[in-house]
């Protein structure tokens, strides 16, 4: 059985204002547990509406969402236990650090939970060792961080609730080339130790092909395309007329195939790239035509 | 939730009410204003009723928007309406121990009910059909004569844009922090007032800090494009008084004439 699904879900904002719009229109999606789904769409196709939907921060107007086959909206007074369970970082979560110290801020999750402070303290370390803060800096004031580390500790934060879906909306939009490589590899690792679904939102293609299993994609708030990463990425022409685009490194290889190098068409990251064109060239010219 | 706020907001639209002179809606709203405490009978409560009903019609926006508009306006309401049914003297209807209703402050009740209600509806009626940047134009227009006492009209028109301006930034960003923090579990709707007030720190201290953080960033901004003040400064948009909008003032001024006379001609009902 799926661990979180949604089932025919349609959300209209501002209704009945002439501001109405439709954001998601019955969106029908079923994930596994300890699935990496990566999430991409251009400006406004809903992916924001979409996750929000699944942690019950929106509420759908029809349809149904169910966490392990029940619906998170049977009891509504429960919905923070399902906030438990399907942990959300917004995009630019930094903004939302409020506590005197890193360490109270990773533990207000696990505070509201009602754990004991023994637990709490474990949990808050170990969160912050997994995205790669310091431990001298639990005990400093969030704002005086640096940008990359205020934005690690807050992942913490959400990290630190030990959800079964852990859902993260651009978790390196505006970071630097290291800081973006940390975050991802530190959410890899930690989704493939504990076995957590994983939804990413990006836009970028090459963060998605890097540690994406499957790709939803999400187009004027309908899902447009559910497949692996390898499948979403050969359909360099359909994701375009979308307004969304395949990495680089796959276009080079389009490029290549295209003047006749006999070259794998599912090539998606560098490494798998670099892989590949090694074969080419230890092939000699005889692959050439 | 925090979206669904509508006062102050601008419903863009093309007609006869939008198109008049944001100077003359500003004057035209603040005598109506007036005027809705001039009538002390039912007749002349009517009749300005009536006059707002007209404008509401004739701006074509969606009579709901009004509605949603007064619902905050409802406690209020019902706080001065308990006084005044309480306090007023006058013709005694029930009483018990030492509480007596009278027919007078039933009366009061509603009369000042409708007037809260009408100026409420009157000042949306402004906003939904004004956008943010000609109102305050307007109104440094309107103030100018202030200039001569040395009050800087213009520094007061800028605060009250960026102020406007920022009105639905501030609800977005206090959306998206709050749905942050319930996230994390924090719970914003239930619990008594003290931990009610308690579970805003989340949301207020972020609040705080972007707030400060736009603020420079927006001083930045405008330095670069050497803003220093209302000196000199011309503008894009001229405006210009038409036939439409003498009319509307014309016809504001009858209807002040209307209710003075009838306050004269009709016996107050308070």
């Amino acid at each position: 059985m799926a661990l979180i699904e949604t089932e025919n879900c349609t959300l209209r904002y501002s209704a009945g204002t002439p501001f109405e719009r439709e954001a998601l229109h019955d969106v029908s999606v079923s994930i596994e547990e300890g699935e990496f789904v990566g999430v991409i769409g251009h400006t406004g196709s809903g992916k924001s509406s979409f996750v929000q939907l699944l942690n019950g921060l929106l509420k759908p107007e029809s349809g149904r969402v169910l966490l392990d086959g029940r619906d998170i909206w049977e009891s509504p007074k429960e919905i923070r236990k399902v906030r438990f369970e399907v942990g959300m970082v917004f995009q630019y979560p930094e903004y939302q650090l409020f506590e005197e110290t890193v360490f109270k801020d990773i533990a207000f999750g696990p505070h509201n939970m009602g754990l004991s402070d023994e637990e709490i303290r474990e949990r808050v370390v170990t969160a912050a060792e997994w995205v790669g803060l310091k431990a001298e800096l639990l005990e400093k004031s969030p704002f005086e961080l640096s940008g990359g580390e205020k934005r690690r500790a807050a992942i913490a934060g959400v990290m630190a609730m030990r959800p079964r879906v852990l859902i993260l909306d651009e978790p390196t939009a505006g970071l630097d080339p290291r800081g973006r490589d940390l975050i991802l590899n530190r959410i890899r690792a930690y989704q493939q130790e504990f076995h957590t679904t994983v939804l990413l939102v990006s836009h970028s293609m090459e963060d998605i092909a890097r540690v994406a299993d499957r790709v939803l994609v999400l187009n004027n708030g309908s899902v447009a395309m559910f497949e692996t990463t390898d499948r979403i990425f050969s359909q360099a022409a359909e994701l375009e007329n979308m307004g969304l685009s395949v990495p680089a490194v796959t276009k080079i290889f389009a490029k290549l195939r295209e003047r006749g190098f006999a070259v794998p068409d599912s090539v998606y990251t560098v490494e798998t790239a670099k892989a590949a064109l090694l074969t080419l060239l230890k092939g000699g010219a005889d692959n050439a035509v | 939730m925090l979206s669904d706020i509508s006062i102050g907001q601008f419903f863009p639209g093309n007609s006869l009410i939008h198109r008049l002179d944001p100077r003359v809606k500003l004057v035209l709203t603040f005598a109506y204003i007036l005027l809705i405490f001039i009538p002390d009978n039912w007749i002349g409560l009517a009749v300005a009723i009536l006059l707002l009903g007209m404008c509401i019609g004739l701006s074509r926006i969606p009579f709901k928007l009004f509605l949603k508009g007064l619902k905050p306006v409802i406690p209020l309401l019902v706080f001065t309406s308990i006084i005044n049914i309480f306090y007023v003297e006058g013709q005694v209807l029930f009483s018990f121990w030492v509480l007596k209703i009278t027919l007078e402050g039933i009366f009061t009740a509603l009369f000042i009910s409708i007037r809260i209600l009408c100026l409420i509806a009157a000042g949306s009626l402004l906003t939904y059909t004004t956008s943010p940047t000609t109102l305050t134009d307007a109104l440094e227009r309107v103030l100018s004569p202030l200039k001569v006492l040395h009050i800087s009209v213009h520094e007061i028109a800028m605060m009250m844009t960026i102020a406007l301006r920022f009105i639905p930034t501030l609800i977005e960003e206090t959306d998206k922090i709050m749905c942050a923090q319930k996230a994390r579990g924090a719970d914003m709707e239930s619990g008594n007032l003290l931990q009610r007030v308690r579970a805003l720190i989340p949301v207020l201290v972020p609040l705080f800090i972007s707030s400060f953080r736009r603020a420079y960033e927006l001083a930045t901004a405008m330095e670069c494009r050497c803003y220093h003040g209302g000196e000199g400064r011309t503008r894009m948009k001229q405006l210009h008084m038409v036939l439409r909008d003498y009319v509307a003032l014309v016809v504001m001024a009858v209807f002040i004439g209307l209710l003075i006379l009838s306050n004269v001609f009709i016996a107050p009902t308070i």
